[in-house]
């Protein structure tokens, strides 16, 4: 079994969410050691783990931190953003890790904070996440008065204020940019980069954004030395990532693989296969916004490479499976309805090109598209790829995309047979995408209100 | 019970800038509301924060938790995403269509429960996620469903 | 800003030019001679966003489609737009494809056909080619968002233009988008009108018919009509306009860019208010009193005879009321027409103006370059020069600091404290506690800027005397904008000193004859007095008032946009008014001339001044009055009660009350009350309240405000009528 806990690890034993039992299998311990060091020399030791973010773009850490300004070469304050907004449809990763390790993860912040010299640090945390806020804000309390958090940490005259700011139910606020505005006090829609967060970021200040998961394994890079940890994982593809698993899957949930760890694995040994003797059909690798792999990719390794040889990406490490009772229409269009109602409407691909893409997609499932179609949709989807203010827009034409690709006869007969093949039997039937709260929308069609 | 706008000072000193404190004020404002948000309650968070009631429902509208109607007393949200999905959701949701003899999205006659649908709840694994009152129930089948409504009836 | 840019060299679809590093790539393009067509960019409205998406570009070394509108020049950048580049065309027509998807093709019957980007691009950059035959977006439409705007959301491209004027310029925070992507519309609070002194500046920004004016929707196409420039005559910023004329009216105001004095922004009083040229109860022909049965309608010959004649025999002295609406010109004839009657002769100046402050002249442009405003005076500065209150929001959000000393002030001083805080920040030493924040700022600027906002006889001096001791201590660099309550009023002054007029400073007790000079003064309390102590008075108006029943002979009066003349602005800039139609009845300059002529008075009001009047004009030396010296008056008496402060809102006089679509924009029945006197009271926003003052009692309604300074009240003149310095409020 190819499970190789290093974050998760003693959480099954232990309630970890106590700062006792943290402490007792060595927690903080890394923050007490740097701490004593040079920032520059923690800084050190992320490049040289070659740690890459786990929120979804996999961007290096350590160079990331790198381009931020010196505190002193700043007049503005430095700023750290811990991205925990979770909301990519398939993962469910860093929930587990502030539900169950979440000192590690103030730890990580705690030990980020001090490498780029910031005095105020912000929790982004996904505001559905309840549960979630209480486990953490009761560890940051425990943390504050053992005086790991707040003025002055473990007495080295340096402080970091820790602010859990709770989100309120939009996808694109985990968008870095968007997440800044939102953070702001604004309707969270994206920025134009230039400037980069890391030069203008919150309140126009230098600010590092890192995912949750990201954040936690900086203790651990610590604990190992960079070059310890850049020995796990295969090459560009460095350590450990917890992979959410679920879909059509036997035992779905969380599991810490090393990286380069094959879909198979994770999907069959660890996952326990396809239940109820049905066939895998598809598998989305990286959360709902990557392309899909069919099953006979199923040995193509997690890691970074890899995927995008495979040409899909690892992305946020959702794992979804897909057996054959579904239909990859009803599919595109379910997926296509999810980044249309999380549009932020700022720029018009994005806005018009997904209500275009689910309109194309309903018409190709009820069966009332013209042999045309989909190629006006294969040329939407094309149309908005790379021509948006944020990558949202692509998460909706890549994917959509990739299913007409992969499964391009199955759409075919849609609009040949005039309906769908499946009859009613398929997984997905009749799943529509939520009622719009804001102005009783009917399900899955939109009707704008009318607003006299 | 201390007043909204000394509750949303408090709040907005945890920032460097006072407009951050627009979305926690706005969750005051709800709770305060009976879960939804009224005009009434954009002119409080307005003069509380030095902004305009227009700029704080442009900034409610944009996100889902935020009512602009009134909602029932308890809320059950059921994911109906990709993973829930594949996984039986849609069964899920009709069950509690069933049970509470509404539609997603609307609100039983005695204003008791507010049934929606919601995107990705992160519990994939464990689906189908049904939030009771912002209490996630995972994993959650057609059987469980009259069970949990009874239990929100009695509360 | 730098002294000299560096230049960097950049290719446009293969040409290269030369601008300075950072220049926007819009505007670098357009100096290439290459147009990139834009929805969402205006650099007036701040950053770019790159929403639209319609400037999308190829740079070389870039695999994506750039937004150009985000891009700045940098050496060496190789851009390629639709024109030289297929991906770029196809980019485009991708934008424009998504944009028609949901856009109306009403363009027949659009208010912005013609004149509307959209349509031209289409024609110019489509095919938006046709392959959706789905359902657009649908609303009722068009709704008006005020008795000024009408709004087609069906047209609505979101290019975040009007919301972003509302947050980022005007900063009213009214005009908001809700909701979140396909679902987003632009919208008020609940649907309240959107009351907001720049609102419709909004209708040049939209780039499609999406928000059109009430006032101008259907009225004319574009190829029926005539742009005459000129500038806004209604306060003294002196805006620049363009006067869309049609069939001999003037149909709407737009903005013409100066970008030193507004930058292309106009306040609602100056885009709506002409409507008031056709008002129904304008006086069209020369009236003359005649016993018992009133006045009667006269020839022009007939009434200037009479006004010549009442004049030449009024022993006593001459006085002429000013409005401060009048033309450099009229004034200056009115001066001698005066100084040439019998007996004397002085002036009511709506406002004065101290010499010294000559030397800290500047454009308004300069506010926002400015790091530190002091704003003085118990006049809201919107109220007054409307214009000055966006340069100082500009100068906020460019990091600034600024202070403003009133009673709803950064500083809440007590009303009147203006003068005595420029005498305090001179000192320097023993300032109260609150003034010493100020006075630091003050000393550390290298650029300041001060606004004066305050009624005072000295003109001004106040505020100059801080200005020579900042810039003699400081050293820092001082420029003074001392707001005239009038249009013109600074001009007037000018003309009427250089025209060898004295100033009233005891008004005589016996008055010869009285002349009123238009509205505004017309509608002064103090001239009704003069009218009542005045043995003839002549009457120039455009509308009926107290003071004209009192006249012996009224002449039909002109409007600014009926006058060719000169104005004076707050800056001291002389501007050309430019006739955009010809007046209702005979024309008011020809009428002066006859005067003059009747009495023996050369006069040539048409032509510009003259070299010579241009150069009597300049301050300071030829002023005729002497600099006071600034004595801080005392302060005012210290009754029982609440002070009253009155403000003169923009929304008011004769102009603004003659235009329907206008009244909402007009101040409430209210009375502005500090949150503090509010719970003591027991009094709840809005309540209606009684006011008294000693023996006068009226109902308002009550606004609280948790920036006015306690003590202190604050009611629009028109509802304050009859009410003391101090007041009693009740529930
Ligand atoms: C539409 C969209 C949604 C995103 N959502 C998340 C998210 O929920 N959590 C997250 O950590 N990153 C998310 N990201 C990625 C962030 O923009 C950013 O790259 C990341 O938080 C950086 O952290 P990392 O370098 O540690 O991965 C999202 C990006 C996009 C374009
Ligand atoms: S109304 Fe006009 S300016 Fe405002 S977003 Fe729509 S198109 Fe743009
Ligand atoms: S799909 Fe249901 S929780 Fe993610």
């Amino acid at each position: 079994m190819a499970l190789r806990e290093l974050l998760l690890e003693h959480a099954d034993a232990r309630d970890l969410t106590r700062l006792s039992e943290y402490e007792a299998v060595g927690g903080y311990a890394s923050l007490r050691k740097a701490v004593g060091m040079e920032r520059q020399a923690v800084l050190d030791e992320l490049l040289a783990a070659n740690v890459r973010g786990r929120g979804g773009a996999g961007f290096p850490m350590g160079r990331k931190a790198s381009f931020l300004p010196q505190p002193g070469d700043t007049p503005n304050p430095i700023y750290l953003v811990a991205n925990a907004d979770e909301s990519e449809p398939g993962t469910f990763k860093d929930r587990e890790i502030m539900l169950r390790i979440p000192h590690m993860f103030v730890e990580g912040v705690v030990i980020a904070g001090y490498t780029i010299g910031a005095s105020y640090a912000f929790i982004y945390l996904r505001g559905e996440y309840l549960t979630e806020f209480e486990v953490l804000t009761a560890a940051l309390e425990e943390a504050r008065k053992a005086r790991l958090v707040g003025k002055d940490v473990l007495g080295s005259g340096w402080g970091l204020t820790v602010v859990v700011h709770r989100g309120a139910g939009a996808y694109i606020c985990g968008e870095e940019t968007a997440l800044l505005d939102s953070l702001e006090g604004r309707r969270g829609q994206p920025r134009t980069k230039p400037p980069f967060p890391a030069i203008s970021g919150l309140y126009a200040s230098p600010t590092l954004i890192n995912n949750v998961e990201t954040l936690a394994t900086v203790p651990k890079i610590l604990e190992l030395g960079g070059a310890r940890y850049a020995q796990l994982g295969v090459e560009n593809s460095a350590g450990t990532r917890v992979f959410s698993l679920s879909g059509n899957v036997v035992r779905g949930g969380n599991y810490e693989l090393e990286m380069g760890t094959t879909l198979r694995e994770l999907v069959h040994d660890i996952g326990g296969g396809i239940p109820d003797g049905r066939e895998l059909k598809a598998i989305i690798p990286g959360g709902s916004s990557v392309p899909v792999l069919s099953a006979d990719e199923v040995d193509t390794p997690l890691d970074f490479d890899a995927m995008a040889e495979a040409g899909t990406m690892l992305g946020s490490g959702g794992v979804i499976v897909i057996d054959d009772r579904c239909c990859m229409v009803q599919l595109g269009l379910r997926v296509a309805q999810f980044y249309m109602h999380e549009s932020c409407g700022k720029c018009t691909p994005c806005r018009e090109g997904t209500r275009w893409m689910v309109q194309l997609l309903r018409r190709i499932e009820d069966g009332e598209a013209s042999q045309g179609e989909l190629d006006v949709l294969l040329n939407a989807c094309d149309r908005i790829l790379g021509n948006c203010l944020c990558p949202l827009g692509d998460a909706a034409a890549m994917p959509v995309a990739s299913y007409v690709a992969k499964f391009r006869e199955e759409y075919q007969r849609h609009i040949d047979e005039g309906g769908c093949p499946f009859g009613g039997e398929s997984s997905l039937d009749r799943v529509l995408a939520p009622v719009d709260q804001h102005h009783g929308r009917v399900r899955g069609e939109i009707e704008v209100p009318t607003h006299a | 019970m201390a007043e909204l706008y000394d509750e949303i000072q408090a709040v907005a000193a945890q920032y460097p800038s006072r407009r951050s404190a627009v979305m926690p004020a706005l969750r005051l404002a709800q709770e305060r509301h009976g879960g939804w948000l009224p005009a009434e309650a954009f002119r409080e968070v307005a003069e509380a924060l030095e902004l305009t009631p227009a700029y704080c429902q442009a900034v409610a509208s944009f996100y889902d938790m935020y009512h602009l109607e009134p909602v029932g007393r308890h809320m059950v949200e059921i994911c109906t995403n990709v993973s829930c999905a594949l996984v039986g959701a849609q069964q899920v949701l009709e069950a509690f269509e069933r049970e509470l003899e509404v539609s997603a999205g609307e609100t039983t006659a005695d204003g008791e429960v507010t049934l929606r649908t919601v995107e990705c709840a992160g519990g994939c694994g464990w689906g189908t996620v049904v939030a009771v009152d912002h209490r996630y129930r995972e994993p959650v089948r057609p059987e469980d469903v009259p069970g949990i409504v009874k239990e929100l009836r009695g509360a | 800003m730098s002294a000299q840019p560096e230049l960097v060299s950049v290719t446009v679809d293969g040409r290269e030019i030369q601008v300075p590093k950072g220049t926007g790539m819009i505007e670098t393009a357009a100096a290439a001679g290459v147009e990139i067509p834009v929805f969402c960019y205006e650099p007036r409205l701040g950053p770019p966003i790159g929403a639209c998406r319609m400037c999308l570009c190829e740079v070389e070394g870039m695999p994506k489609l750039q937004a150009a509108c985000t891009l700045t020049a940098q050496e060496g950048m190789a851009l390629k737009t639709a024109q030289t580049s297929p991906k770029a065309a196809e980019g485009q027509h991708a934008m424009l494809e998504f944009i028609l998807l949901n856009h109306p093709l009403d363009c027949p019957d659009c208010d912005k056909g013609g004149e509307c980007p959209l349509q031209d691009l289409t024609f110019r950059f489509g095919p938006g080619n046709t392959r959706m035959q789905f359902p657009k977006r649908t609303f009722d439409k068009p709704v008006p968002i005020s008795p000024l705007i009408a709004l087609d959301r069906e047209r609505c491209i979101l290019c975040y233009r009007c919301t972003r004027f509302s947050e980022n310029v005007s900063e009213d925070g009214q005009l908001v988008a809700v909701n979140r992507g396909a679902q987003s519309l632009i919208a008020t609070f609940e649907d309240e009108p959107y009351r907001a002194h720049f609102s419709g500046n909004v209708l040049e920004l939209c780039p499609v018919g999406a928000l059109t004016s009430t006032t101008y929707r259907f009225r004319a196409r574009p190829w029926e009509i005539q742009n005459v420039p000129t500038v806004c005559g209604l306060c003294p910023v002196g805006c620049n306009v363009w006067a869309t004329t049609r069939e001999g009216r003037v149909a709407r105001v737009l903005s013409r860019n100066h970008p030193e004095v507004h930058e292309g922004w106009l306040c609602d009083k100056g885009r709506f208010a002409h409507d008031h040229l056709a008002a129904p109860d304008r006086i069209r022909a020369p009236l003359l009193r005649v016993r018992r049965r009133g006045f009667e309608e006269v020839s022009p010959e007939r009434a200037l005879d009479e006004a010549a004649r009442g004049l030449r025999e009024a022993d006593g002295p001459v006085v002429v009321a000013f409005s401060g609406a009048e033309t450099v010109e009229q004034a200056d004839a009115l001066a001698r027409i005066a100084v040439a009657g019998a007996g004397g002769w002085s002036a009511l100046l709506p406002d004065d103006w101290d010499p010294s402050l000559e030397a800290f002249r500047a454009p308004l442009s300069d506010i926002r370059d400015a790091d530190v405003c002091l704003v003085l005076g118990d006049h809201p500065v919107e109220e007054r020069a409307p214009i000055v209150d966006l340069w100082l929001r500009a100068a906020r959000r460019g990091g600034a600091e600024v202070i403003t000393v009133g009673p709803s002030g950064s500083v809440r001083a007590a009303p009147g404290s203006a003068a005595p805080t420029c005498a305090a920040l001179r000192a320097g030493k023993g300032l109260p506690r609150e003034l010493r924040e100020t006075s630091r700022a003050l000393r550390q600027a290298k650029r300041i800027a001060l606004v004066w906002s305050e009624d005072d006889p000295t003109g001004g001096g106040h505020v100059g005397a801080l200005a020579d001791e900042l810039r003699g201590r400081a050293k820092a660099d001082v420029a003074v904008y001392a707001l005239p309550r009038t249009p013109n009023g600074r001009g007037v002054a000018a003309a009427w000193h250089a025209g060898g007029g004295v100033v009233a400073g005891e008004l005589p007790e016996e008055i010869g004859a009285l002349v009123v000079a238009g509205d505004e003064a017309a509608h002064d309390p103090r001239v009704l007095e003069l009218a009542g102590r005045a043995r003839f008075v002549l009457a120039f108006a455009m509308f009926q008032s107290e003071v004209t029943s009192w006249s012996h002979v009224v002449l039909p009066a002109t409007s600014y946009l009926e006058r060719e003349g000169t104005f004076v602005n707050l800056e001291g800039r002389h501007q050309r008014l430019r006739r955009a139609v010809v007046p209702a009845g005979p024309d008011e300059l020809e009428l002066l001339a006859g005067l003059g002529e009747r009495l023996g008075v050369q006069l040539d009001p048409w032509a510009a001044p003259s070299a010579e009047g241009q150069a009597r004009l300049a301050p300071p030396h030829e002023f005729a009055w002497s600099r006071p010296d600034p004595q801080p008056p005392t302060a005012r008496s210290a009754a029982p009660g609440l002070e009253l402060v009155r403000y003169r809102p923009l929304f008011s006089g004769a102009a603004v009350e003659r235009v329907p679509q206008l009244q909402f924009q007009r101040p409430a029945p209210e009375i502005e009350l500090a949150h503090e006197d509010a719970v003591t009271r027991g009094i709840a926003n809005e309540e209606t309240v009684v006011v008294t003052s000693n023996g006068t009692s009226k109902e308002l309604r009550a606004r609280i405000s948790r920036r006015l300074r306690a003590g202190v009240v604050r009611v629009a003149e028109e509802h304050a009528r009859g009410l003391e310095d101090h007041v009693q409020v009740t529930k």
